[in-house]
């Protein structure tokens, strides 16, 4: 090979080296704020409804400063070449969707929207040939989400609070049926999305048994 | 929250799935709509990366038998295989074209899975091509020239496909080495080969930490270079040994080469690479 070619070669190789190692850089950042978020939404499964709001609060801050690194990530990125790299944040994003998920859920009972996590996460609409939150990785998200809510409804019944179950068994469902409109293909994201029956069988048994023993009352009381 | 309204979010979830999965789709088998010029130039809907991988083979096995003709002028024979060989993947060219659209902007790396094993057996087939003219290593500014056309690029042409792609030459001047070896007066042509073969895996060896997959290609190709080694080795012992006429020592090679088996070999590594980089 012409050593001038050669050296070209080398230097552009090694300037992608370089892309890399920055971005290997932010997502280890990333990955210690996603670990601080999801030990504190651990505990969402010992703390009383009154005291809910505090705990969720104490999230708020470490969540939002992962702006910084999505913005670093997006500086970093040349124009056009956002799918050449997202497989190393992926996992990490996927996670911090999870959480941005079920603290709306748990906050106004309601799904937050894709736009609505990128824009939790910082994610500019101006960045789009560089960076985005793909539709997949984003329905992960749910999926983690889901897992988390069956096991959430069984220890809200240890702690008292009858109604949530139900509460959570009417919005899976709503996931679920969306889920079934999607014609995934035989990946990850349909393996996970086969496994949520699962998770909507626990939470029926968890509704059932609550109201076999009357600890909730029918929506509409039969009189 | 109304079930309706996560049904709404869900619908343009089911588009946008569709419409990534439809283009991986049509990246390995495009149709290019029959009213398009370059559908006028191939006759025949044409299924991309797949196609292109077939296409490139098919250069490759026409290189290989054009050079082998007799002919008493042997630069004019490798003239005429490098041209037909162009004229062969200019077929591919077409096909490339057509594939444009689906990969503008940030689409390009989306796809580029799909876009990657066609696109290595071409560069493949164009460097063997540009070997046989020139002798020499085609250039990577050349190789991205020759994926274009009036409107420019096809798509950017990435360092990784551009490596792979030649590595793969490698085998390929084995073969044309060793067949040459057992053609009257090719034994210089041969030692020729075994040099620039010598020379790639020397050049690529510093480039192996940055490019994926490349390692394991310079494993066969040190494969390669041994075994043209090992040939032209057998033409110099026995030649000095026995001071044989060179008719003698052709019929001699002849029978030395034979031994490595080409052709179960080349089947063996063509099944696999289908198999392997298609499956999805």
């Amino acid at each position: 090979m012409d050593p001038l070619d050669l050296e070209n070669l080398n230097n552009l190789l090694e300037h992608d080296v370089g892309v890399n190692e920055k971005i290997k850089e932010q997502v280890k950042e990333f990955d210690k704020k996603i670990r601080i978020i999801v030990g504190i939404l651990g505990k969402i499964h010992s703390t009383p409804t009154a005291s809910m709001p505090e705990l969720l609060d104490s999230v708020h801050p470490v969540l939002l400063s992962c702006q910084d690194i999505t913005t670093s990530i997006a500086d970093v990125i040349p124009p056009d070449q956002f799918w050449r790299w997202k497989d190393m944040w992926s996992n990490s994003m996927r996670t911090a969707v999870f959480a941005s998920a079920l603290i709306e859920y748990l906050r106004n009972g309601s799904l937050l929207s894709l736009p609505r996590a990128s824009e939790i996460l910082g994610i500019k609409e101006s960045w789009k040939d560089r960076f985005l939150l793909p539709v997949e990785d984003y329905l992960h998200g749910l999926i983690s989400m889901v897992n988390e809510l069956s096991r959430y409804a069984v220890n809200a019944v240890t702690l008292g609070n009858f109604e949530e179950p139900m509460k959570i068994s009417n919005f899976v469902k709503d996931i679920f049926s969306g889920f079934t409109m999607l014609n995934l293909k035989n990946d990850s994201l349909r393996r996970r999305f086969d496994s949520l029956k699962y998770d909507l069988k626990k939470i029926e048994e968890v509704v059932y048994d609550v109201s076999l023993r009357k600890l909730v009352l029918p929506a509409k009381p039969l009189q | 929250m109304a079930k309706d309204s996560v049904l709404n979010i869900f619908e343009q979830f089911r588009d946008d799935i569709d419409q990534g999965n439809d283009r991986r789709e049509r990246l390995i088998k495009v149709t290019l709509s029959p009213n398009s010029t370059t559908a006028r130039v191939i006759q025949i809907n044409h299924k991309a990366s797949r196609d292109v991988t077939n296409i490139s083979k098919k250069t490759i096995f026409l290189l290989h038998r054009i050079v082998l003709e007799d002919s008493p002028d042997d630069h004019a024979l490798a003239l005429r295989a490098a041209s037909s060989a162009r004229g062969r993947l200019s077929e591919a060219n077409a096909i490339f074209a057509g594939m444009r659209p689906e990969l503008v902007g940030d689409r390009f790396w989306r796809y580029q899975r799909q876009v990657s094993p066609g696109l290595q057996e071409y560069i493949e087939a164009l460097s063997f091509a540009h070997y046989v003219e020139y002798g020499s290593l085609i250039s990577y500014q050349q190789v991205q020239d020759a994926l274009c056309d009036a409107d420019g690029p096809f798509f950017p042409l990435t360092i990784s496909d551009f490596l792979l792609g030649l590595s793969d030459l490698t085998g390929e001047l084995m073969r044309f080495a060793i067949s040459n070896i057992a053609r009257r007066g090719g034994r210089p042509k041969a030692s020729q080969v075994c040099a620039f073969v010598r020379g790639c895996k020397s050049d690529f060896e510093r480039l192996t930490p940055y490019v994926r997959d490349l390692s394991k290609k310079q494993a066969v190709t040190a494969n390669s270079l041994e075994k043209i080694e090992a040939a032209a080795y057998a033409v110099a012992v026995r030649g000095s040994e026995y001071d044989l006429p060179p008719e003698m020592l052709d019929d001699l090679v002849a029978q030395t080469t034979a031994k490595f088996n080409m052709a179960d070999g080349r089947r063996e590594r063509d099944e696999g690479y289908i198999e392997s980089h298609h499956g999805e």
